[in-house]
């Protein structure tokens, strides 16, 4: 019984079971919402939000997770998204590291820049595995207002992820 | 300073990327049986949440869309009015090519069978052009099928589980097909006056066919046990097409025609060539192009609002002869390159909500 309250309480336990129900929200209500005709990426929002609230590490296995989720309803080559999100994870971690005691503003950023450049990056990998067409000028805008949603919504976001990944503000699981 | 666990994280994660996209190109069906299992996991939950969610997207739709959707469909009322007569004369002509190309055994789209599905979802990426049907296997869709609307081409089946499949729309600039376009139409053509008779003798259960084959006029009679009230147009057709012997066709009445309609013939001098080419998606918010057309004296000039249908073929994707949409634009390249040409498709991809899968599966996606 203890075992099982083990795995349940597990960071990885709570990571898979918000990564599927944001997941659903995502093929759902995000779905629909697309301010300027695009698709807010809150797969990508909860990536970057692992590294804020527990590191970089722990953030770039989050967010390979949360990439790996989010293939398994795309049609895009499998283990991209899981890459960039993977990659989105541990930028965050690594700018939010920049600041020694990183304000709330500093964590908005942090999440807003890395959720950008996982939207410019996408396309690029792609092209490296062969899916021609995507990189085009349209992604700019994109990965703007991408960055700017992801922004917005940080802070809970972080608290969310904190949640799942950090069992104490001074133990951080997944870590070295 | 990175430590050697970190590198080693960063090194197992980007193998790990490499491994799953290996077995992805490799299509050795784990990946999509992976995809199917946690497809099962994942349905229940998605379809709460879609519930959940349900009245906070009506809000958002109502706020932002109602003023564009009255317009809309204020638009449609028009539009839809406009073509009914349209239609119905349309569809006598299909019927009239479909009897042509039966009675010289050519294959034709009725002769493929069809599945009607209901888009259930569309994808949560900014990069693909995918949408989710709610039909799979267990209705005989496979990878590959061609997916249409009442309007045209609408995209291709990239994935199927058993009670889903998804859906590549044309856009996609992974999509490509092979097409056919016609120059422009010549100006040569006849108006012909088709003179319209209805007969109905439906008392004792009998009805009286009248058939006018030109030359002669005969008339036959069959016995129904159904009451029917057949309308029979007398066509005045000429042709010098060799070996063609004009025969009897029923069309169904034209909206409104109590006396005689005007129906415009093409020459069959004037039969107009068409070339093959290459249709490619663009993307988001960009037409498909079509490459690979060399102009040429037979085919003459190429000029926007012809017609654009597949190609067809053995190694094509789709079935010869479905309307695709229509030229919009022609771009002049220089040197060997060949025109490009930009095609509105038929179908408005914008707002799909039944589809038609046929089910015709190309030679080139039954896997081996």
């Amino acid at each position: 019984m203890k075992r099982f309250f083990a795995i349940i309480e597990s960071p990885f336990t709570r990571a898979v079971l918000i990564g599927i129900i944001v997941l659903s929200f995502q093929t759902t209500l995000f779905n629909t919402l697309r301010p300027f005709s695009v698709v807010m990426q809150v797969m990508l929002l909860c990536s970057a939000a692992s590294g804020v609230a527990a590191g970089s590490e722990s953030g770039a296995i989050a967010g390979f997770m949360f990439g790996f989720m989010y293939d398994m309803v795309l049609t895009s080559p499998f283990g991209l998204s899981a890459l960039v999100f993977g990659f989105a994870g541990y930028m965050a971690g690594g700018v939010n590291t920049f600041a020694y005691s990183p304000r709330w503003w500093f964590k908005m950023l942090s999440i807003g820049i890395s959720s950008a450049a996982a939207v410019l990056i996408y396309p690029a990998a792609s092209l490296v595995v062969g899916v021609d067409g995507l990189l085009q000028t349209r992604v700019i805008g994109v990965a703007f207002t991408v960055g700017l949603f992801n922004a917005a919504f940080a802070l809970p976001a972080v608290f969310l992820m904190r949640w799942a990944l950090v069992k104490s503000k001074k133990q951080m699981l997944w870590a070295e | 300073m990175y430590s050697f666990t970190r590198r080693r994280l960063i090194v197992v994660l980007l193998l790990t990327s490499v491994l799953l996209l290996t077995l992805d190109g490799s299509k050795s069906g784990l990946v999509g049986g992976v995809k199917d299992a946690f497809g099962v996991v994942f349905r229940p939950v998605e379809r709460f949440a879609n519930v959940v969610s349900r009245p906070l997207s009506n809000v958002w739709r109502g706020v932002l869309d109602y003023s564009d959707m009255r317009k809309e469909n204020l638009a449609l009322k028009d539009l839809l009015v406009k073509q009914e007569g349209a239609a119905i004369a349309a569809t006598a002509s299909v019927r009239e090519a479909q009897e042509l190309l039966a009675l010289n055994g050519l294959p034709t789209l009725a002769g493929i069978d069809s599945v009607t599905a209901q888009v259930v979802g569309q994808s949560p990426s900014n990069f693909t052009q995918t949408f989710e049907l709610n039909r799979g296997k267990s209705s005989g869709i496979r990878v590959g099928m061609t997916v249409t609307n009442g309007a045209g081409l609408v995209g291709k089946i990239t994935g199927v589980t058993l009670e889903r499949s998804v859906v590549m729309l044309a856009t996609d600039p992974e999509y490509a097909m092979s097409v056919k376009v016609g120059a422009c139409t010549r100006p040569n053509t006849t108006t012909t006056a088709v003179p319209q008779t209805t007969t109905t003798l439906v008392s004792d259960g009998s009805t009286s066919l009248a058939t006018n084959v030109l030359p002669t006029t005969t008339t036959t009679s069959t016995t129904s046990t159904t009451s029917t009230t057949t309308t029979v147009l007398q066509r005045a057709t000429t042709t010098t097409i060799k070996g063609f012997t004009p025969f009897a066709t029923t069309l169904p009445p034209v909206p409104g025609g109590g006396g005689v309609t005007q129906i415009t013939v093409p020459e069959t001098g004037v039969l107009l060539p068409r070339e093959t080419g290459a249709m490619e998606g663009q993307g988001i918010d960009r037409l498909p192009v079509i490459r690979f057309i060399q102009t040429s004296t037979r085919l003459g000039e190429l000029c926007e609002g012809v017609p654009v249908v597949t190609a067809g073929g053995s190694q094509s994707l789709a079935p010869a002869d479905l309307v695709v949409g229509t030229v919009s634009r022609v771009v002049t390249r220089t040197g060997t390159s060949g025109p490009l040409l930009e095609v509105e498709l038929a179908a408005n991809l914008q707002s799909l909500n039944f589809v038609r899968v046929l089910l015709y599966q190309p030679a080139t996606e039954i896997p081996q």
